[in-house]
C-alpha cells in the first residue's frame, strides 16, 4: 500500500513536471513567432549579430586572411 | 568539471563577460584593471590601462572589436580588444555601475552612481563600432531615476525595451528609444537591491539576481515572473546557461556579516538550478569568498566566476552536465528522435 502511494506521488510529479515543461516550451515558441514578425516587419534579419559578422569578415578583405607561412 | 584559475587580478572581482564566440573572457576588478583571457587555457591575452579606479563593470560588442568599461573614476571607457588602445572616454559627475552594449552594439548604456546632489542615471551613448570612428561625445538619452537608483541595467531584444533593477528591489521597463518610464513593479523583496540582470541569448526574457536571497526570471515585454529561484544565501549574480536549461547563481555573505552562530564553511559555492523546474541541482565549490560575478559561455560549454577573493574560476562542463537531464526532458528528446 506505501508502495503505491509513494510510486501515484511519483506519477503526479513527473506529469506536473511534463505540464510545465509543455507550457514553457509553448511560451517559447510563441515568442519567437513574435519577435520574427516584428524583425520582419521592421526590415530586420533574424539573427542581427549574424549579419554584422558578416560584414566585419567582408571588410577584412583577403589581405588579413589567413596565410600559411612556411 | 576540473577548473582553471586565473590568477592576476590583485582584488575583488566585479563583473566577467565572454564574447560571443566563448573564447575570450572579460573580467574587470576593483584593483583598477581589465583583464581579457583566452576561455580554453586560461591564459591572459593583455591588460586595458586607463582607469583610475575601481572598476565596476564591463562589456562587449557583438562582433569582439571593442569593449566598454565603468568605474568609480566616473568614466566609461571604450577599447579598442586588439590593441588595447582607450579609443574614447566620457566622464559623469558619479561612478559608472554597469554599462552594456546593446544587441547590434550602436547603442550603449550606462548606469551611473546616486550621491549627494546627484540623482542616479541611465545614460544612452550612440555608439560606431569602429576603432577608427570618432565617437559622438554627447549622450543620446539620460534617464533619471528619481524614486530608487538603478543598480543594474539591460537591453531587451530589438532594442525595445531598457530593463532596470533597482535598489529598492523593483524592475523598471523604459522605453529604448525615447527612455520614458513605461512600468516599475516591485520584483523583489522591499529595499532588498537587485545584485544582477543578465539576458537569455535572444533577450525576450531576463534573470536577476537579489539580496533577497532569490533570483527570478522575468519575460522583458510584460515584466511577468516566469521562474524563482530561492537559495539560502544573498545573491550577487545569476546567469543563463545555453544548450542546457540551467541557471546559475552566485553569492555569499561577507565574513564580516556572518553572525557567529550562522556562521558556516563552503557557502561560497555556484548554485546550478534548472531553469525551467526551479530545482537546485548542483553546487560547484572553490572560491574563500563570496561569488561577485558569474557568467556563462555563450556557446555552452562552461562558465566562469569571480570572487570576493580576486580569484576567476574557469570551468569547462563535463560529459555529465551534458547528460543530465529530467525524465520529461528524455522523454521528449526521444519522441523528437
Amino acid at each position: 500500500e506505501d508502495a503505491e502511494r509513494v510510486n501515484s506521488a511519483d506519477v503526479a510529479v513527473v506529469e506536473d513536471r511534463r505540464r510545465i515543461l509543455q507550457e514553457w516550451l509553448a511560451w517559447r515558441e510563441s515568442v519567437e513567432a513574435d519577435v520574427a514578425e516584428e524583425r520582419a516587419e521592421l526590415g530586420l534579419p533574424i539573427d542581427p549579430i549574424a549579419e554584422l559578422l558578416k560584414a566585419k569578415t567582408a571588410e577584412l578583405g583577403p589581405d588579413e586572411e589567413e596565410k600559411i607561412i612556411e | 568539471m576540473r577548473p582553471i584559475l586565473l590568477s592576476g587580478h590583485e582584488r575583488a572581482l566585479t563583473q566577467i563577460k565572454y564574447n560571443r564566440d566563448g573564447d575570450l573572457i572579460f573580467s574587470v576588478s576593483k584593483d583598477q584593471q581589465i583583464c581579457v583571457w583566452f576561455a580554453h587555457n586560461g591564459e591572459r591575452l593583455g591588460t586595458y590601462h586607463g582607469h583610475v579606479g575601481a572598476i565596476w563593470t564591463v562589456d562587449v560588442d557583438p562582433t569582439s572589436t571593442i569593449i566598454a568599461s565603468g568605474s568609480a573614476d566616473n568614466t566609461i571607457r571604450l577599447w579598442d580588444i586588439k590593441t588595447g588602445k582607450n579609443l574614447k572616454t566620457w566622464e559623469f559627475p558619479t561612478a559608472v555601475k554597469r554599462v552594456e552594449f546593446n544587441e547590434d552594439g550602436t547603442r550603449l548604456l550606462g548606469v551611473t552612481e546616486k550621491r549627494m546632489g546627484h540623482l542616479g542615471t541611465i545614460v544612452v551613448l550612440d555608439i560606431t563600432v569602429d576603432v577608427d570612428a570618432e565617437q559622438n561625445d554627447e549622450k543620446a538619452l539620460t534617464i533619471v531615476c528619481d524614486e530608487s537608483k538603478a543598480t543594474v541595467a539591460g537591453w531587451s531584444y530589438l532594442s525595445k525595451y531598457i530593463i532596470a533593477g533597482h535598489e529598492d528591489g523593483s524592475i523598471s521597463q523604459y522605453d529604448g528609444k525615447t527612455g520614458d518610464l513605461i512600468y516599475n513593479i516591485p520584483i523583489h523583496e522591499l529595499n532588498m537591491a537587485i545584485t544582477d540582470l543578465q539576458w537569455s541569448p535572444d533577450r525576450t526574457y531576463f534573470i536577476t539576481a537579489s539580496k533577497d536571497k532569490t533570483s527570478k526570471l522575468i519575460t522583458a515585454h510584460d515584466l511577468e515572473v516566469l521562474k524563482t529561484y530561492v537559495a539560502d544565501t544573498p545573491l550577487n549574480s545569476a546567469t543563463i546557461t545555453t544548450k542546457k536549461d540551467f541557471v546559475v547563481l552566485g553569492g555569499g555573505q561577507a565574513a564580516m556579516d556572518v553572525t557567529r552562530t550562522s556562521a558556516r564553511q563552503g557557502k561560497f559555492e555556484a548554485r546550478f538550478y534548472h531553469k525551467i523546474f526551479e530545482d537546485e541541482i548542483g553546487r560547484v565549490r572553490g572560491h574563500f569568498g563570496p561569488l561577485n560575478t558569474v557568467a556563462a559561455d555563450p556557446t555552452g560549454k562552461g562558465y566562469a566566476s569571480g570572487g570576493e577573493d580576486g580569484y576567476v574560476r574557469v570551468h569547462q562542463f563535463d560529459k555529465g552536465y551534458f547528460d543530465f537531464m529530467y525524465e520529461v526532458e528524455r522523454e521528449r528528446q526521444n519522441r523528437l528522435g
